[in-house]
C-alpha cells in the first residue's frame, strides 16, 4: 500500500515537470517563429538599403554604374551581418 | 470589381473633402479603422481598470495579461533601464495588434497593410531611439559604428557595413510587417474568390483553405505585432546599454 502512494506521487511529480516543459516549449516555439519570419526581410533590407544610397550618391557625383555596384555589395555584406546577428540572438536565447 | 483582391487595400474618403495648403487631409476609410482600433484599445483598458479587483473579472484579466506580457518582454530583451518606455513600447504593440486584429473582421480595412503606415511607425521608432542613444552617451553612441577588434584596414569597410545595416533597421521592421498582412489578406481574398467561381462543386476545398488560412492569419497579426514591439526593444537595448 505504501509503493502505490509512493508511486502515486512520483507520477504527480513527474506530470507536473512534463507540463511545465510543454509550456516552455510553446513560448519558445512562438518566439523562434518570430525570429524565423524577420531573417528573411532582414536581408533584403540592407540590400534595398545599400542600393538606394549607392543610387543617390551616383546621381551626386555623377559616377553613374559605379558607386551603385560597391554599394550593392557593402549592402549584401551588412545583410549577411544582420542575418548572423540575428541567429546569435537567437541562439544566445535557447 | 468585388473579386479583385487587391481591392480591398483601397483607400477612399469618407465625407467631405478637407484640404490645408495643398494637402489632402480628408477622412479616409484608413483613418476611420485607426480610429475603430484606438477606440477598442481605450475601451477595453477602461473596462480593464475601472472595477479594480484582487480577483480579477475577465475584461481586467485581459488587461492584465497584456500588461504583463509586454512588461515581461520589455525586461527580458532590454532590461530595467528600458522600464520608462514601457508607455511607449505598450501603446505601439497594442495598436498595431488591434490593427491587424480589426483588419481580421469581414468588410474590415487593415491600416497595417499599407507601407506608409508601418513606415512611418518604424521611421518614428528609429529617430527616437537615436536621439535616446545620442542623449545617454553623447558622441560615444557612434561607437556602434565602430566594432572592438577589427584591423585598422579594414575599419572603413566596416563602418560603412554597420551604417547600412543600421540605416536598413526601419525598412525591414516595417517591410515585414506591410507585407505579412498584405500577403495574408490577398491570399484570403484570392481563396475566397476560388470559392466562388468554383461553386458548390469543387468551392468546398478552396473553402477549408479560407478557414485554415484566416486560423493562420490569426496567428500572424499577434506574431507580427509581437516582432514589431520586440525589436523596438532589441533597438532600445542598443541604445541603453551600448555594447560591442
Amino acid at each position: 500500500m505504501v509503493e502505490i502512494k509512493d508511486f502515486k506521487t512520483r507520477l504527480k511529480i513527474e506530470k507536473s515537470k512534463l507540463k511545465k516543459k510543454y509550456l516552455s516549449d510553446d513560448e519558445k516555439r512562438g518566439s523562434s517563429m518570430g525570429f524565423a519570419l524577420k531573417l528573411g526581410t532582414e536581408l533584403v533590407a540592407a540590400v534595398a538599403v545599400g542600393t538606394i544610397i549607392g543610387f543617390i550618391l551616383d546621381s551626386w557625383f555623377g559616377t553613374k554604374p559605379w558607386l551603385i555596384i560597391i554599394f550593392f555589395f557593402i549592402g549584401s555584406a551588412a545583410g549577411m551581418l544582420n542575418v548572423i546577428r540575428t541567429a546569435n540572438r537567437i541562439q544566445k536565447e535557447n | 470589381m468585388a473579386t479583385n483582391p487587391m481591392h480591398q487595400f483601397s483607400v477612399h474618403r469618407i465625407g467631405p473633402e478637407i484640404k490645408i495648403g495643398g494637402i489632402d487631409i480628408s477622412f479616409t476609410n484608413a483613418s476611420l479603422f485607426m480610429f475603430i482600433s484606438s477606440a477598442a484599445i481605450c475601451l477595453l483598458l477602461f473596462f480593464a481598470t475601472k472595477e479594480k479587483r484582487l480577483i480579477p473579472g475577465k475584461v481586467q484579466l485581459i488587461g492584465e495579461m497584456f500588461y504583463n506580457f509586454v512588461a515581461k518582454m520589455i525586461s527580458d530583451t532590454a532590461g530595467s533601464k528600458a522600464k520608462p518606455y514601457f508607455p511607449f513600447i505598450f501603446s505601439l504593440f497594442m495598436f498595431v495588434l488591434f490593427c491587424n486584429m480589426v483588419g481580421m473582421l469581414p468588410y474590415s480595412f487593415t491600416v497595417t497593410s499599407h507601407i506608409i503606415v508601418t513606415l512611418i511607425l518604424a521611421i518614428f521608432i528609429f529617430i527616437a531611439v537615436t536621439i535616446i542613444g545620442f542623449l545617454k552617451h553623447g558622441f560615444g553612441y557612434l561607437k556602434l559604428f565602430v566594432p572592438s577588434g577589427v584591423p585598422a584596414l579594414l575599419l572603413p569597410l566596416i563602418t560603412v557595413i554597420e551604417i547600412i545595416s543600421y540605416l536598413s533597421r526601419p525598412v525591414s521592421l516595417s517591410v515585414r510587417l506591410f507585407a505579412n498582412m498584405m500577403a495574408g489578406h490577398t491570399m484570403l481574398k484570392v481563396f475566397g474568390g476560388f470559392v466562388i467561381s468554383l461553386g458548390v462543386l469543387g468551392g468546398w476545398l478552396p473553402l477549408g483553405f479560407s478557414v485554415a488560412l484566416t486560423g493562420l492569419e490569426i496567428l500572424v497579426a499577434f506574431l507580427q505585432a509581437y516582432v514589431f514591439a520586440i525589436l523596438t526593444c532589441i533597438y532600445l537595448n542598443d541604445a541603453l546599454n551600448l555594447h560591442h
